[in-house]
């Protein structure tokens, strides 16, 4: 009887017999996303160990501190989850479920902002940091806005470059949208440690500055995640 | 997970493991698939035979990122499906002949729609329909997929590739009933 099955190309089969060596499966989504948690969670609250907590907790309670950050961090796991089933190509969600929970991330952080707002008007920065210092932030606000959103986008930076590399074997169809969604996660991880440290609760310096450092981020993932696609698309040109 | 898609999986494990028989079974298991697959989304053969090699160079690529907890068939035409839309040239010639609906050289044929008209009404009535709905339709008649596994390739709801697919069918049967009353 006469083998109909196909066989591989031969300029196939010599690029692939040249690299044969083992190699570990890639988590899970879950997995993956509950895997980003420990780093996630160390690089978002660095600021609160440098700084301490701003010192109107008791004003705004744990519900508006603790809480919402927790959920904000929570969704930003999500976000990371969601950027893992999109790197599938086979395991896709819905558009709908993608661009839903990138809104109520943006929606989220803009509520608990007003909220926290209402609550603590906070306005004057009261930093533990030398009497002049604060007096000097007091006078030029700018200083403390330009400090938290190049803070918030670098420690979110730090955060995407660790989230590109665990994204590495990324087959995402639309790589710029995996990576965005894993900049907004880091974004949104971030911003969950900063806003408890933050004395200021205008909503101009909330979402003027840390608001910018997750957009940066989101762009930053965007980028980085485009650029991978490409050179995937590249190196997996046709054998010679 | 079907008795197929069991042994591919053992295969993949395998694959992942260094194995180039696996891989050479995994191609002779999958490879006539993807190629008819890829010369749909292609609009012809032209093309299908450099994508079909850069489906599986991709796949070699990115062994590691197979987890087996996946099915493998549906991770490998999703594959494919990528590496089309990866390609520019590929995405043009897409255009192109989506806006044309000319010709479908070697257009897969359903089953199911077989008693419906000949091979070649069949061929040009799929071309009448919008390509999302041809895809769904020939994922799932032709290629055996289930919703939920063309949802993941398609991202979008088990229940949207299902309204597209049975969309699909009717504009079929309609398109069929016109060419057949036309020639009549």
């Amino acid at each position: 009887m006469i083998d109909r099955s196909p066989k591989p190309p031969e300029a196939l089969m010599r690029a692939i017999a040249q690299d044969l060596r083992p190699v570990k499966p890639s988590p899970q989504p879950l997995q993956l996303a509950l895997r980003m948690i420990p780093l996630a969670l160390l690089i978002s609250s660095a600021i609160l160990l440098a700084v301490g907590p701003r010192q109107d907790l008791n004003v705004l309670g744990p519900f508006l501190t603790w809480g919402a950050s927790a959920a904000q961090f929570m969704l930003a796991i999500a976000l990371i989850w969601i950027a893992a089933h999109e790197s599938i190509p086979a395991g896709r969600l819905p558009r709908q479920i993608v661009y839903a929970a990138a809104v109520a991330g943006l929606l989220f952080v803009v509520f608990v902002t007003l909220l926290t707002f209402s609550t603590s008007p906070a306005t004057a920065p009261l930093v533990r940091v030398p009497p002049q210092v604060n007096e000097m932030l007091r006078d030029s606000p700018w200083i403390m806005g330009f400090g938290c959103g190049i803070g918030s986008t670098v420690a979110g930076g730090i955060l995407v470059l660790f989230f590109s590399w665990a994204f590495r074997n990324s087959l995402a169809t639309r790589p710029t949208m995996a990576g965005a969604l894993y900049g907004a996660g880091a974004g949104l991880a971030i911003n969950a440690g900063w806003r408890i440290a933050c004395p200021f609760s205008t909503p101009w310096h909330a979402l003027g500055a840390h608001g910018a450092a997750i957009i940066a981020t989101v762009l930053l993932g965007a980028l980085i995640g485009r650029y991978l696609g490409k050179r995937r698309s590249h190196i997996g040109g046709r054998p010679s | 997970m079907s008795e197929g898609d069991q042994e591919l999986r053992g295969l993949m494990i395998r694959y992942q493991g260094g194995s180039l028989e696996a891989f050479e079974e995994i191609y002779a298991q999958l490879a006539t698939g993807v190629r008819r697959y890829l010369s749909h989304l292609a609009g012809g053969a032209e093309f299908a035979d450099d994508l079909l090699q850069e489906t599986f160079l991709q796949m070699h690529r990115s062994r590691a990122a197979y987890n087996p907890a996946y099915a493998v068939k549906p991770w490998v035409f999703g594959l494919a499906r990528n590496v089309f839309l990866m390609g520019r040239r590929a995405a043009r010639r897409w255009a192109s002949v989506h806006e044309s609906r000319e010709d479908f050289p070697e257009f897969p044929v359903l089953p199911e729609a077989d008693r419906l008209g000949s091979q070649d009404e069949i061929r040009r009535g799929l071309a009448y329909l919008s390509p999302d709905q041809a895809e769904a339709l020939l994922l799932h008649h032709e290629w055996g997929f289930s919703f939920e596994e063309i949802a993941g390739m398609l991202g979008t709801t088990a229940a949207a590739a299902r309204a597209r697919a049975s969309r699909g069918m009717a504009d079929l049967r309609a398109a069929l009933s016109s060419l057949q009353r036309t020639r009549a």
